[in-house]
């Protein structure tokens, strides 16, 4: 960039005097920066004719009154509004204390109503879950029962077909003495075969 | 100090119900029936709520606010969260009020005093028809308050438990006095 030429002034008291002289103050001392002059708008010449056209930009020019929203009274579209940040006029301010007893007793009432419809549910449905344990316990008992009632049964008819046997081993030796060996056989055998084996590879 | 909002109120009007029956209203009701008696009021200090005379709470708002310790009976305190915390302090109240209670053999005594729960071992006595996770006040077996906590089970289950088995889980018991009592007095 270049540097930017200063000024010298070779004499101080002649530009003080020129300035000081009427000539002067109508021309104001220029700085080598010419600025362009505006036109102060005074009223133009079509104002002062008579006329429609004049009345229209007389109407136009003429200051308009800005109106604020609230004077409008346009109601808020598209708007958010939370709940709480509006509150009615008229409305208090703050905390809202409950201090007098009607007020408390009111909200203690609505509490133990809760409270009692929230205990009468749970010892409701703590009763039917007991009914519901209750009954499959019976069942399972009976089942137990009638397991064991088959159980005996058997054993029972087991003992009364060993008893068979030992009376019919008395009376005939021979014939019993093949079935019961037959009978022994094929329990031996099918206990053999019950038996499960586990064999890895 | 100021008295409680209607909110406020609501959570611990709900807490103390989780204790307490129907007598609860008695709390509120103004001491005879003469107008403009003395009643008991909740004032809520810092975050702790007092239980105390109306007369006293008027008497206390001469005490600036930082060096007003505390004044009738502390029932607890608000959490930062908004829930509220009973004070063993709220004790009296409670046992007085209470819906439904446990009894404590004497075996049982100390370990609850320590900070446990109760066992089935050592319930002396119980409440029929008592549901799950129900409050309820903790008594020894000459009907001094222990302290209180929730029950673990409905009284039809707890037949079938086994002798180790816990009844009630503790929320608060008297050994807090002595464990808590930096902490229990001091607010904020």
């Amino acid at each position: 960039m270049a540097p930017s030429r200063t000024r010298t002034v070779k004499n101080k008291h002649a530009a003080k005097k020129i300035s000081n002289s009427k000539e002067a103050s109508r021309k104001p001392i220029q700085d080598g920066i010419v600025k362009k002059k505006r036109k102060v708008g005074g009223a133009p010449a079509t104002a002062s004719s008579k006329g429609r056209p004049g009345l229209v930009d007389s109407l136009l020019k003429r200051k308009k009154r800005t109106y604020s929203e609230k004077e409008l009274g346009i109601p808020q579209l598209n708007m958010i509004t939370p709940v709480g940040v509006v509150k009615p006029p008229g409305k208090k301010k703050g905390k809202e204390f409950v201090d007098d007893r009607e007020s408390m007793a009111t909200i203690m009432s609505i509490v133990q109503a809760e409270k009692n419809s929230d205990i009468e549910s749970k010892v409701m449905k703590a009763r039917q879950m007991e009914e519901i344990r209750e009954a499959r316990r019976v069942e399972a008992e009976t089942k137990e029962d009638q397991r064991q009632a088959r159980l005996n049964e058997t054993k029972d008819s087991l003992r009364k077909k060993r008893r068979r046997n030992k009376s019919g081993k008395q009376g005939n030796v021979d014939d019993d003495g093949d079935e019961s060996m037959k009978d022994i056989m094929s329990t031996s055998a099918k206990a053999a075969k019950a038996k499960k084996k586990v064999s890895f590879a | 100090m100021r008295p409680l909002t209607k909110g406020e109120t609501h959570i611990l009007f709900t807490k103390l119900a989780n204790y307490t029956g129907t007598s609860l209203n008695s709390l509120i009701s103004p001491l005879d029936n003469a107008p403009g008696s003395d009643r008991f009021v909740f004032r809520l200090h810092k975050d702790r709520v007092f239980y105390v005379l109306l007369s006293i709470a008027n008497l206390a708002t001469s005490v600036s606010r930082d060096k007003l310790l505390s004044l009738g009976v502390c029932l607890g305190k608000f959490t930062k969260s908004g829930k509220f915390r009973l004070h063993i302090t709220s004790l009296p109240i409670l046992a007085e009020h209470a819906r439904y209670k446990v009894w404590v053999k004497p075996n049982g005594e100390m370990p609850f005093l320590y900070g446990g729960n109760i066992v089935k071992a050592h319930v002396g006595r119980t409440m029929a028809d008592c549901p799950e996770h129900q409050g309820v006040v903790v008594f020894n077996m000459n009907n001094t308050p222990l302290g209180f906590g929730v029950t673990a089970r409905s009284t039809t289950e707890t037949k079938h438990l086994d002798p180790t088995g816990i009844v009630c889980f503790r929320q608060a018991d008297c050994g807090e006095y002595l464990r808590d009592e930096d902490a229990l007095f001091a607010s904020g």
